[in-house]
């Protein structure tokens, strides 16, 4: 090979990295300015939209670029945030390594405990980055994401007071953890299922005991029946038990309510006396024109 | 947390805000009268005074020419005579005549059944805080009529403002009808809730039909639905009677009877006493079926408080008073009276009514007359007469103009006046 095409490819190769050319087609920004260039998450190599449409629209398909062979699906690909790919890429290992080890300070019985779990999932992400131990790590944070979806999916930890043979319980659990995912995280606490809430009571725990009736499923009596089948009452969704309901409430709210006793009793004027026509006549003794004297009390 | 029946009427406004005594009934219409007397005497004075001056300042600058002219016709302004107010009985009277005439407007124009007896108890509230003097009652009760049908949510005609002032009466515009819905609502507490006996009394009837059926099972101080239905037919005529045996179709005649009496009552005349101030719906609707059928009463009554409990000597007592309350009406007392004697005696009551609403024409609030106008100023610029300052007025107008716009090139323009 003569030195002039490996001098012209290394050209293109550096014209290509400053991200004006497409290193798949060649065709150059300069030419297309609508030109945008965008990458999959499974290689970071970078090409054209053109080219991704070209290529991939019709299903996955091998990367172009020499010496790629990974199969790359047309939804992956997208327009990179940052200009360095590398920083693309860690950005991209650290989002899906977060979405994994997603515990809390609150998670840990010290903040101790907590620094030393930071420092391990940072030490996974690492290795993710440098491409350690990459098989093992992943089917690690594999496992923990099972892990803790099962843990998630439990109902709620059984009703406490066994004391130590649940303490026992919970330790060999840990164990058992241990051994499933490959992780030890010293100091984090079991997690609790919040309590399932309780379905919502508009009357805020009140009810309604009445003394003097009883509520009857049925009543033999004319216009009951008579409602009861009638179609035009049952079609509105009247209900007519909720009728009688009311109307024994009424028969026999406030039989026990001896209106005089009562009302001596809290021995406070039912109403403030300072209002009404009383400030009517404070406003027209005081001279003042009634008309243009806007208070609450007297509105005219 | 549980609630009883009578923990929930303690609840209602009508229980914590329109329950009174006698006393205090009487002690705050006294209070009421004599403020709404001082007001009066004190608006007729200023009055009086304001004309007088008026006349001085003609009198200097147009000397002697014409200064007897515009005292043709005697009112209340014009005369000399000290103003004779009403006392808080007569006003009561007036008041009682209007809540009558309610009655047979809701008739006329045919209003569903609660509207009347609540558009009543606005009345009797409204005016335990103000003065016929100083509102008159034809206006306001127009007003509160309205109010009740909007109220009691009476679909019946879909009475829009327009068609129920045509309704109401010569010379009733929508805005008379209008102007004093505010004062109304603030002399009514924005308490709109009237708790009715009607309701109970149609549970109670229901409640010894079944009873009767012998598929009662409410409380029954230990009988069951059988023994307590063999009971009922037992129970005498009269009180004091001997027990006897009725037929069961007999006995449900018998309820059906008190039960329609008892409705009759509440309707016509238990609304158009105090009852509803002084007692409760509950006890209200059980004292006018006492008095439709006392044996009857009773013995459903013993049924849910046993005459060996701590309160039912109370409860007796107060059910009898409120039976009184409400026989002790003229209306009631009519019903025993034969129809000579029950015309004698309307008529010597609509005499001194119609003489009480003469004398109100007298001793009304100058200021109060005319709510409409009063209506207007208050919320829009005084159509007339420089009652607002110059800038005042032209603040408002440009201030509602640019208002106006705005919600025309929101929403466009009003679309025509249907009337036009
Ligand atoms: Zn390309
Ligand atoms: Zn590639």
């Amino acid at each position: 090979m003569s030195k002039q095409p490996a001098r012209a490819a290394a050209a293109s190769k550096r014209l290509a990295e400053d991200g004006d050319i497409c290193p798949v087609c060649k065709s150059s920004r300069y030419l297309n300015s609508t030109m945008q260039f965008k990458i999959n998450p499974a290689c970071y190599h970078r090409m054209c939209d053109t080219c991704v449409e070209r290529i991939f629209k019709r299903g996955n398909s091998t990367c172009p670029i020499a010496g790629c062979a990974k199969t790359l699906s047309w939804a992956k690909f997208r327009r990179a945030t940052f200009e360095d790919l590398k920083i693309e890429r860690e950005v991209d290992i650290r989002k899906t390594v977060m979405d994994v080890m997603n515990k809390k300070e609150e998670d840990f019985e010290t903040l101790r405990d907590y620094n030393d779990y930071l420092e391990q999932v940072e030490e996974i992400a690492w290795n993710l980055i440098l491409n350690i131990d990459v098989e093992a790590t992943t089917g690690k944070l594999e496992r923990w994401k099972q892990h803790q979806k099962a843990e998630l999916d439990a109902g709620p930890p059984l009703a406490s007071g066994k004391g130590a043979t649940q303490r026992k319980a919970s330790q060999s659990s840990k164990k058992k953890d241990e051994a499933e995912t490959g992780f030890t995280f010293h100091g984090l606490k079991k997690r609790v299922a919040p309590v399932k809430e309780a379905p919502y009571d508009p009357w805020g725990g009140w009810s309604i005991a009445p003394q003097y009736y009883v509520l009857q499923d049925n009543y033999d009596v004319d216009w009951y029946k008579r409602i009861k089948t009638d179609v035009h009452h049952v079609a509105g969704g009247h209900s007519l038990q909720d009728y009688c309901s009311q109307a024994l409430r009424d028969a026999f709210g406030g039989l026990g309510v001896f209106i005089e006793d009562e009302i001596l009793a809290r021995d406070t004027p039912s109403m403030d006396a300072d209002v009404g026509t009383e400030h009517a006549v404070a406003a027209a003794m005081s001279g003042k024109d009634a008309n243009m004297n806007v208070n609450m009390d007297d509105v005219f | 947390m549980q609630l009883t029946e009578d923990d929930l009427y303690r609840s209602s406004t009508q229980f914590r805000k329109w329950s009174f005594t006698a006393q205090q009934l009487h002690a705050q219409r006294q209070k009421t009268n004599l403020s709404a007397t001082e007001r009066v005497k004190a608006n007729v004075a200023r009055v009086r005074a304001q004309r007088a001056q008026q006349a001085a300042d003609s009198d200097s600058i147009s000397s002697g020419v014409d200064n007897c002219s515009g005292a043709s016709t005697p009112n209340v302004v014009t005369s000399a005579v000290e103003v004779n107010c009403l006392t808080a009985e007569e006003e009561l009277k007036i008041v009682n005549d209007f809540c009558e005439r309610a009655i047979a407007l809701g008739t006329h124009n045919n209003f569903p059944s609660p509207v009347v007896p609540t558009c009543i108890q606005y009345m009797r509230r409204f005016y335990l805080y103000n003065s016929p003097m100083t509102y008159h009652v034809n206006i306001i009760l127009r007003t509160i009529m309205y109010l009740a049908t909007k109220v009691e949510l009476c679909t019946v005609g879909h009475i829009n403002v327009g068609p129920f002032a045509e309704g109401a009466g010569r010379n009733v515009t929508t805005e008379s009808i209008l102007a004093p819905e505010y004062v109304i609502m603030q002399g009514l507490r924005y308490n709109l809730d009237v708790r009715h006996p009607f309701r109970g009394v149609k549970a109670g009837n229901m409640e010894m039909l079944e009873i009767l059926h012998g598929k009662y099972q409410g409380p029954s101080q230990g009988l069951k639905a059988a023994e307590v239905q063999a009971q009922m037919l037992q129970i005498p005529m009269k009180v004091n009677g001997p027990a006897m045996k009725m037929p069961a179709n007999k006995v449900e005649e018998r309820i059906h009877q008190a039960y329609s009496t008892a409705t009759q009552t509440l309707r016509n005349v238990a609304v158009l006493t105090d009852a509803y101030f002084l007692y409760t719906p509950s006890q209200i609707w059980l004292a006018a079926h006492l008095l439709a059928d006392e044996p009857l009463t009773l013995f459903y009554l013993n049924l849910k408080v046993p005459p060996s409990h701590p309160t039912y000597p109370k409860l007796l007592t107060t059910l009898r008073n409120c039976a009184t309350l409400i026989s002790s009406h003229r209306l009631y007392v009519y019903n025993t009276l034969p129809q000579a004697e029950k015309d004698a005696r309307e008529a010597i009551h609509q005499a001194e009514v119609k003489k009480l609403v003469q004398k109100l024409k007298n001793c009304r609030d100058p200021d109060k007359v005319d709510l409409v106008k009063l209506n207007q100023a208050q919320k829009r610029d005084a159509v007339e007469g420089g009652a607002l300052e110059e800038s005042k007025a032209k603040r408002r107008k440009v201030a509602r103009e640019t208002y106006e716009n705005e919600a025309d090139a929101f929403w466009g323009p009003e679309l025509a006046n249907k009337a036009e």
